[in-house]
Formats: C-alpha cells, structure tokens, sequence
C-alpha cells in the first residue's frame, strides 16, 4: 500500500505494517480443533509516519463480518481533531498543523458490525520539509545588521534559519514566513540562507542567495538632507545618498558644475515670454527647470537662499537682468560671501533695484542715494543690532540693542557706491555717466565722472580718503563691511534658517559662525565650509534619528512646488518647453521667483509667529488664505490639473498598483514626503481613510492630498 | 529685558491663540443681525508699503508756499498748475493723480492729517537732536511698518493696535460671529494680531478658494485632512501651523457660505488695480455682514513699491493713479450699501521721505508724513495736525534733508479712530499704552 503525502509531494516506502489486535476471544482461536464459531476482528494497514500537515491512507480490513464498514478514530477521538490529526470515512489521516505533545498518535478502525472488533496502528508524527520560497535581507538603520525574512512553507516554531551555515535566533511569524537578524561583515555583497526544521523529521530547505546591499545612511537620513539641500527628494536621490552617505552627497554636489539660466534677448523675446510681451516669465520658467531638474540641487539651493538674502523683484526690474544675478549666486555659492558681496553689489538687477546703479555724486542741494548702502547693511550683511557671535543682539545698559551703524555712515557709504552704470556693450567701462544702453550681461562698470571722490568715514572709523576711484571705495567699502563682526552670525543664521531651521540654538549659530570666520586655514567666509558645517551640525542631523526633535521650517510655496513636482514625477507637455505656469500657482501662494513685493522678501526673516516666541520666516506668508489656496492647489496636483505638466496617479501607476494594499501606499508615501517618519496616528488616520475607497487611483489622490496638506508634511523636520 | 523685535516676549500659547476665533456653526446669527440692527461699523486700514512721498501727495499752493516747496524739491516739484486744488483748503492742493481724493475732500467725505509719525512721546527737533527718546530703529522699512501697526514705541511689542481693539471689543460687538472681527485681505500683519485675537485672512477674489475634486468622496477627504491637523506634534512649527490650517478650513466654510448667493454690487471697481481689488472683496464682506454675525470689523489692505528711491515722479504717478480710483469706487460701494457712515478708511506708511532729493531723481527714508481718511463719519474738507516748515534745517527738521519729526504722534491717529469705532476712553490705554504721554488722544476727524 502505498503512503503519498499530496502535501510534501513525497512518495513513502511500502509499508507493511499489519498488526492484528487480539481481543478477548483471540486466543482461543489458536491450535485448537473446536468449531469455529465467527469471530469479527479487523486489522489496519497504511504508514508509519506522517509529516505535519500532510496525509497518509489507511485500510481497515474486517474479517469475520459481512461488512467491512468500520469506523476510524484517532487517539480514541472519532474523527480525529486538530491536535491530533483527523481522518476521513474512508481512512484518510490529516496529520495536524503543529506537533502536539507527544509526536505519535494511534489510528484505529472499529467495525461496525462488531463494536468489540477493532484494530489500530501507532503513527509517528514529523515536522513538515521546510521550503524556502523567496527571500530578503533589508538593512536595520545604516548598521550591518540584516533583517532577513524569508517566504516559503513547512516552517514551524522550532524552524531555524542559518545564514552562511551559522543558526539565527529566529521569529516563527507563521508557518510561511520566518525572520532573523542577521550581522554581516563589512563588504559582505551576498548572503546564502536556509531553513532548518527540528526533530522529529529534521530537515533542511534548499539554499537561497540574497542579495545584500550596504547603505551607508538610513532613508530617513537620506530624505531629510534632500529635504535640506534641494528642491525636493525623489526615490531616486534618496537611494542615492543612502548608497554614498552624506559627506560624499555634500562633495559631490560642491562639484556639480553650475545650471545655468540662459540670457534673454530682448529682441526678439523668446517665445515663453512673447505672449506677455516682457521677459520676466522667460526667467522664471528658466529658474524654474533649473531649480527642478538641474543635477546642481546644492548650488541651485543655496543660491535660491541668497535671493532671499540679497532680493531683488522684476516688479521693478527687467527680467532680462536675472540671468545674471543667478548666474552669479549659483557660481558663487561655493566660493566666498566677499565675492557673493561684489558680484551681487554690481549685478544689474541689484544695480537697478536698489539703484546703485546710476548714482551720480550729488549736486549742489541733492544727496547721494542712500537706497542699496541703506539695505546692504541693514538687509543683506549687518542688520539692526550689534549681534554677539552666537546670533543674539547686544543691548545697552538701558536693554536697547547696540546699532551697528549710524545715519551719517549710510550717508558715507552712499556717496562711496556712486559713479556706477551700466557696462559698456561686452563689459567695462562706459564713455560716460549714466550710460543709458543697459546691458544685463556684464556686471555694472563704473564711470569716475560719476563718483564723488570726497572722503568718507565708514564703520570702525575706517576713513576712504579724498580722490579715491569709484573701484576703490567700492572694494573698501565691501571690504569694510565683509570685515565687521555681525556678518558672520547675520548670514549665518539666515542661511541655517533657510536650510535646516527656523530656530537654531544660539549655539548651533555660534558654531557656524566660528567656520565662517575662519575654515580652519585662516580663510573668513568660505562658503563651502560654511555650508558643510550647516549641514552636518549635530543639530541639523538631530532628526535622522529622532522624528519629533524640536526644529525645521515651513516649507514655502516655491519648495512646496517644486518637491510635487520632483516628487510624484510631473512631466512638462509645454509646447516650448515652459516652466513658467509654475509661477502662477507660487504666485496665489504669495512667493514668484525674483519677484518679491519688496527688498523684504517674501516673508521677514524676524517674522514671529503671533502670540509665540517662535521666529519662524516662513509663517509670514502662512495664513488662513493662503493656507486655503494651498489646499485646493494640492487638489490640482493630485487631480492632474497642473497646467503644463503631466502625472500618472493613476490605477495602473506604481502608487496606484499599491494602493493595493493602503498599508503598502501608505508607507511609501512616507518615505517619498516624509521622509519615513510619518507619526503612526497619521499613518493609521490616513489607511482608515483611504481603505474605503474601491478606485486605487483615488486612494491614491487622496492620501497624497492628505499626505501633503498636513502640517507635518508642510513643515520640514 | 528688554530685546529687539516682537518674538523676545513670552505671550501665551499658540493653541489658545487658535481658538480664540470662537467658531460657531454658520448661520448662528445673533439676534441684532437676523433683526437688521444698523449698529455696524468698519474701520478700513490702507497700508501704502514703502514709505509714500507725502511731500508730493499734499503741496502748498499759495505762491509763497508753492514757490519754497518748488525751489526745495528742484526737480522733483511738481508744476504747480498740475496740482489739484482743495476748495476748502485753498492753500494746499493734492497731487495730479488723486482726483477722486480731490472730489471726496471737496464733497467733506475726506480729510488729511499732516505730519503723522512714530513717537513715543512729543518731541520738537531740538530735543531730537539731543538724544530725546524717540521710537527705535527710525527710517528702517520694516521698523517703522510695525511701529505703525502696533502704535508702541519699538516693533518689540507682538501685537498690533487692531488687534488689540478686537481684545478689547469682539466680546461685547461680535459674540455672535463666524469669523474673526479682524480681516486681512493682504496677508498676515502684526496691525492685526492681538493678544487673544488672529485675524482671517483673504486672498482678494478667492472667497471659497477651497476646491474638491473628489466627488462624493470630499466630505470624507475634508474631515480627515482636519482630523489629521488635531494630532499633537512634538514640533513646534507643526503645532502652530495645525492651528493655521484647521482656521483656514472653517474660515472658508464661513465665508463660502455666507457669500454663496449674495447678489452682487453694482459698483464698479476699476479692472487690473490691486488695491480696488481688496477693498472689493471687502465691500462683498461688508455686505454680508448680517450673515457673518459681526457689528464691527476692522480690514486691512495694503499696497507697495513706494519706495520710491529713483524715478519718484513717474513711480509716484502711477502708484497714486491707482488708489485714486479705488478709493472712489470703495466709498460709492458703501453708499450703495448705506454704510457710508459706517465704514471709516485711511491710510498708513512706513515714513515720508526727504524732502531733499537725491542724486537719482528719487527720495530716501524718512518720518512724519501726511494722511488721509474717508467715509461718511469723517468731518472732512479740514486739515488737522500741523503742516510743517519746509525747510532743510528747519525747525520741523530732524537733521538737514528734510525728515520731519512728527507734529502728531501715529498713536493719537490711531486712538482718534478707535474711539469712533467704539473703544472706550477708560480703555484707550490698554490699547494705546503710549497714550497718555501725548496731551490729546482725540484729533476729532471722525
């Protein structure tokens, strides 16, 4: 007879394994000649063994009766049960899912014709031949630990995996999954992984190869100085720092050649912006692809951060001379804040906005245009107040700050600045003063008819003597400013609030600060240095590990649209390739690239939260109505309704395709947008609510919505 | 301690500032609303960002003052026979660009206030000169901007004096209301924050502004973005933006609601002006006022670029050119709803500018300044305050370029509106704390 396990797919040997029960009457049946009266007796036959989970067929074979109907138990249970096993009319054993405690059971058949008549057979039980079916092996944080988890069949609670020959301590998580920690050495690129099954029965499965790949950083990490340095991460990106780690992600974007915006021709104007007739759309959509395709995501940052420092708007000037001004800040940004000072001081753009440009040494009755050296200090390098090194103003005996520069001193830096205009046609000087042929190419040039050449008493007392050239002064003059005490924790602190942190402790300023005065070979300003030591400040790293560690800042509009855009994939179906739409959605948003309301920028960098201490940028331009506007422009994004730009959200998407599983969606939403942190009431809010919902494509839609309306999204930490 | 800037101060807790709105189900209207009470009465904030050139926005007109203004601003005067005269003000005449200013003043619908500033006390040049204590931080844009809009002497104080009037007042006038007694139809500004008050905030035509595209399915996407906005949060910046979210969901179903069939008005604003475009969407929140629950508001608007350090005539032209028509059609639309006298407007700005030029055919910062209010209540054709000597120098000279010190504190401007609006003079201090060092806090314009 034969014994086949359909569940193991195992053919047993021929057993023989007749045992004949004698009851009561047996023995008189033995070597004597009385008449033989009929007894009923009723022999079993089938298996010895039986893997868990799988079957064996017994027969039952009645003598001495007419019907060989018989009735089978198992352990003396009719039927047989779940510990046991049960069995079938027709002898048919079901060995059990798990071992019970003891490992054999008895299969007995009685007839029914004579319910003294039975006989039964001693089965042993043995642990199911574990099959490993497919495997992973996913890194714990950025250690070389290994979460190995492995999906197959025949796995029971004793079930051991042993990675590389070596036993794990290992979680049973069901009969079809186990999962151990598995610590490899540094290198390792493969791990060769099996599954052991216990006695009775001891087994072991096939071996599978998994592929282990070292991250050096956690996706968290990964997300969240992406979060920091560009303008927006992708699942792409976030792999990418996560293979390199961070300081060689901060090398490799210092090396990345600048993006640049191209110039703008003013005749004919390009087709982007001859439609408005005017070229500041042909910039935006120019800063745009930049900011949003450009591989120079650090520069592009850091120089997205410097207009917000040293602002100019094309409401008042040309957008043919922003090309040149963010040619400058984004080939600048790695350099040193002495030669973003100059390059911006001298821009066009900043020449016409603060009107640097064109000041004349004043007649007789008139004063020098006190507009850029005014804002220079007060906005872009000094401020207010005398700063201590750690950021915090320093007061007088009466507790009013201690102001760093006079009235009479704005006036001396004023006549200093004068003498400047436009280049000549392909840079230098011009034949006189003002120049009225604006060129947005070159940076402006002076014309020393234009200057006033008396002498000026600037900060510190540093006096610029009569006769000077407009060239002079103006290198003394920056110098002089480059120089004062309050730049380093004044730049700083803005730029820390750019990137990282809206409030950062007095001592993350003061350590900043201390780079930007010297990188440690005697060099002040050095960008670079300055950068690096934002970035990787303990206080900057505080939340890779820590998901509600205290600090961040609002995301604004223009980051919240270009992480959409980077983020979900938006493609540009813009005939000319234009990216300018985009500034009509930051535009209801309160922010347009190079197009502030005022040399404030779009929100004060003093801006406190109202009835807060919070000093929070950003939220100047956060409030119930553009809050509002916010949303229904998340609703645009998620519904496809982007003008000039395409996204596939839909069934057949790779979001829509896990939406699936709302978990699943979810989790990589999560990681996508926040940068795998998602606080775990918001993950179980946003499951429940998309759950429901039978169209993938709008589980989809709607987590997404829900994902980045939310403040947690909205505010990056 | 005293430290620079609003945010050195401990006030209480952002959540509490968050529901400090009091929202109530729309069309909880209180019963002088559903009765039709006329008690209503709005004050009109028209901020002109930058620092206007008043100067050059009220000019002497009598030939001796003409002729020492025109000699002083040289190439910056305008010709005299551009100006617009005031009848009952035959010796000044406004600048060519206001019109409708012109006609309101003439009409007794608006008066000018000279020579308005920060102060922290009266103060004459002399004493300037000494070190006399003045506000901090004079001919800083963003100083005096909060100085102006929160009435104190430095921009440390973290409210705003409408604010402040909305402490005072929201309780007993807008017990009822669904949204805030203040309204921001340009962003968030310290004029409107008090201490247990925020205001809402509009985007000038964008009422309702909140959009759906998911059918059945918005009701459900709606209630669990604002589920998710009541989870506490470690962070800070997280917590404070919740409250601005969960605000900015039931604000918009307030005012969707209240302005969903409402006829519109007849008056026509002028098309592509930003100005008249917020004071519009303020008239259209004046009309449904009843619906609103409230019976005093407080708006603020605001404009830019008068920072006119180049170029001023042509810049200030244009600037001035827009208001002017916006202002009329925003007076006519609060006659059409017969709230003319309800609904006081006037203006502020950062500082006036040197009355000296400067090299590029522009102006630099300033102080005192002139302005002007509106409406129905205002006991117009009349300056009040002192015009000052326009003199380099002079004795209303800060130093020699023709930055006035103010004759009139901002303060007593702002105190002389509030009381009109319903604060009671046992309460002005609590709103104006720097009162009481001026010898009048009622200039009696409105």
């Amino acid at each position: 007879m034969n014994a086949f396990s359909p569940r193991s797919g195992l053919r047993f040997a021929f057993l023989s394994a007749t045992l004949l029960t004698c009851l009561s009457g047996c023995s008189s049946n033995s070597g004597s000649g009385a008449p033989a009266s009929p007894t009923v007796s009723v022999s079993v036959s089938g298996g010895s063994s039986t893997r868990l989970g799988a079957t064996t067929q017994f027969t039952a074979t009645v003598t001495g009766s007419t019907s060989s109907a018989v009735t089978w138990q198992v352990s003396g249970v009719t039927g047989g049960n779940t510990t046991y096993g049960t069995i079938s009319s027709a002898g048919l054993y079901t060995a059990p899912a798990v071992m019970p405690s003891s490992s054999s059971v008895t299969i007995s058949a009685t007839s029914v014709a004579s319910a003294s008549a039975s006989g039964s057979v001693a089965e042993n039980l043995m642990n199911p031949l574990p099959v490993s079916g497919s495997g992973t092996a996913t890194q714990v944080g950025s250690s070389l630990n290994y979460l190995v988890d492995i999906v197959g069949s025949g796995f029971v609670s004793g079930s051991v995996i042993q990675a590389g020959g070596v036993s794990q301590t290992t979680t049973f998580v069901s009969a079809t999954e186990l999962q151990a920690t598995v610590a490899v050495a540094s290198g390792t690129t493969s791990l060769a992984v099996a599954v052991v099954n216990p006695n009775p029965g001891g087994s072991t499965s096939s071996v599978l190869t998994l592929p282990v790949t070292y991250f050096s950083t956690t996706a968290t990490a990964a997300a969240r100085i992406l979060d920091q340095t560009s303008f927006g991460p992708t699942t792409a990106t976030i792999q990418h720092v996560q293979q390199i780690g961070i300081d060689a992600y901060i090398k490799e974007q210092f090396a990345e050649p600048t993006t640049t915006l191209a110039a703008i021709p003013s005749s004919p104007l390009p087709a982007v912006c001859l439609a408005n007739n005017t070229a500041y759309p042909c910039a935006e959509s120019e800063w745009w692809t930049a900011a949003i395709t450009g591989p120079d995501q650090l520069r592009q940052r850091v120089a997205f951060a410097m207009s917000e420092m040293f602002v100019v708007s094309t409401q008042s000037v040309a957008g043919q001379a922003i090309p040149q001004l963010h040619n400058a800040l984004a080939n600048d940004a790695f350099t040193n804040f002495a030669t973003i000072m100059k390059d911006v001081a001298l821009s066009p753009a900043m020449g016409a906005y603060l009107n640097m440009l064109n000041s004349n040494k004043p007649a007789t009755g008139q004063i020098a245009n006190e507009n850029f050296p005014r804002e220079n200090m007060q906005l872009f390098t000094l401020g207010l107040a005398m700063l201590n090194q750690d950021g915090t103003p320093q007061l007088d005996s009466s507790g009013n700050p201690v102001q760093p520069y006079t009235e009479l001193q704005v006036q001396a830096f004023a006549r200093a600045f004068t003498g400047w205009t436009y280049a000549a046609s392909g840079g230098g000087s011009a034949a006189k003063f003002p120049n009225g042929t604006a060129d947005y190419v070159d940076p402006m040039a002076a014309v020393e008819s234009g200057h006033d050449t008396t002498s000026k008493i600037l900060l510190n007392g540093t006096v610029l003597s009569a006769g000077q050239t407009a060239e002079q002064d103006f290198a003394q003059a920056e110098a002089n400013i480059f120089n004062h005490q309050n730049v380093a924790p004044f730049v700083c602190k803005r730029l820390i609030q750019h990137l990282v942190t809206s409030t950062p402790s007095a001592a993350y300023v003061s350590r900043v600060t201390a780079v930007f005065a010297n990188n440690g070979s005697g060099v002040r300003g050095d960008m670079q240095a300055v950068i690096r030591a934002i970035l990787t400040d303990v206080e900057a790293r505080a939340g890779d590990t820590n998901a509600s560690y205290d600090g961040g800042h609002l995301r604004e509009p223009i980051l919240f649209i270009t992480a959409m855009i980077r983020g979900l994939g938006f493609t540009n179906t813009d005939v000319n390739g234009s990216y300018e739409s985009l500034s009509n959605y930051s535009t209801n948003l309160s922010e347009r690239p190079y197009r502030a309301n005022s040399v404030f920028n779009f929100f004060p960098p003093d801006y406190m939260i109202p009835n807060s201490t919070l000093n929070a940028p950003e939220f100047g331009i956060e409030n119930t109505a553009t809050s509002t506007l916010q949303m229904s422009l998340a609703d645009s994004i998620v519904n496809n309704k982007i003008t000039s730009f395409k996204v596939d959200l839909s069934n057949t998407s790779a979001l829509g395709v896990l939406a699936a599983s709302p978990a699943n969606l979810v989790d990589q939403l999560s990681m996508m947008f926040m940068h795998s942190q998602m606080p775990t009431n918001m993950r179980t809010a946003i499951i429940n609510a998309i759950t429901p919902l039978t169209s993938n494509a709008q589980r989809v839609r709607i987590a997404v919505y829900l994902v980045i309306t939310s403040s947690q999204y909205k505010v990056i930490h | 301690m005293r430290v620079h800037r609003r945010g050195f101060i401990k006030y209480a807790s952002l959540a509490a500032a968050g529901n400090i709105a009091g929202l109530r189900p729309f069309g909880a209207l209180n019963a002088l609303a559903q009765s039709g009470s006329t008690d209503y009465k709005a004050l009109v904030c028209i901020f002109l960002f930058g620092g206007n050139d008043a100067n050059n926005m009220v000019v002497p007109y009598d030939t001796k003052g003409y002729s020492n203004y025109s000699s002083l601003r040289a190439n910056l005067a305008l010709p005299q026979n551009t100006l617009l005269p005031l009848t009952p003000l035959p010796n000044f005449a406004l600048h060519p660009s206001l019109p409708d200013v012109q006609s309101l003043f003439n009409s007794g619908a608006a008066a000018i206030v000279a020579n308005v500033g920060t102060l922290t006390q009266p103060i004459n040049r002399a004493q300037y000169l000494k070190g006399g204590i003045v506000p901090a931080n004079l001919f800083s844009h963003p100083d005096q901007q909060e100085e102006w809009q929160n009435a104190a002497a430095d921009g440390a104080t973290p409210t705003g004096w409408a604010g402040r009037i909305s402490d005072v007042l929201a309780g007993s006038y807008n017990a009822s209301a669904t949204i805030p007694m203040i309204t921001s139809v340009d962003g968030d500004t310290l004029f409107c924050n008090g201490m247990s008050t925020t205001p809402v905030s509009v985007s000038a035509g964008n009422v309702g502004g909140g959009s759906c595209s998911e059918g059945s399915e918005c009701g459900a996407r709606q209630a669990a973005a604002q589920s998710l906005l009541t989870f506490a949060s470690g962070v800070s910046l997280v917590t404070a933006d919740n409250s601005i979210t969960s605000n900015a969901y039931s604000y918009d179903a307030v005012l969707t609601a209240a302005t969903k069939s409402v006829t519109p008005l007849k008056t026509v604003f002028p098309a592509n002006n930003g100005l008249a475009a917020q004071l519009q969407q303020v008239a259209e929140i004046i009309q449904v006022r009843a619906a609103l629950g409230v019976q005093r508001q407080i708006f603020f608007c605001g404009i830019g670029n008068f920072d006119t350090h180049s170029d001023q005539l042509t810049l200030q032209a244009s600037l001035l050119s827009g208001i002017s028509p916006a202002l009329a059609a925003f007076y006519a639309a609060t006659q059409e709803m017969g709230v003319a006298g309800n609904v006081t407007s006037f203006t502020m700005s950062d500082f006036a500018r040197t009355f000296q030029p400067n090299s590029n055919t522009g102006t630099d910062h300033a102080w005192g300044s002139h302005h002007i209010v509106i409406g129905g209540a205002v006991k117009g054709g009349q300056m009040y305050g002192t015009f000052p000597t326009l003199a380099l120098g002079g004795p209303d000279d800060s130093g020699s370029n023709g930055r006035w010190v103010p004759s009139t504190g901002s303060v007593q401007y702002a105190s002389t509106l509030a009381q009109w609006f319903g604060v009671p003079v046992a309460q002005l201090a609590s709103v104006f704390p720097n009162i009481g060092a001026f010898s009048s806090n009622n200039l009696g314009f409105v």
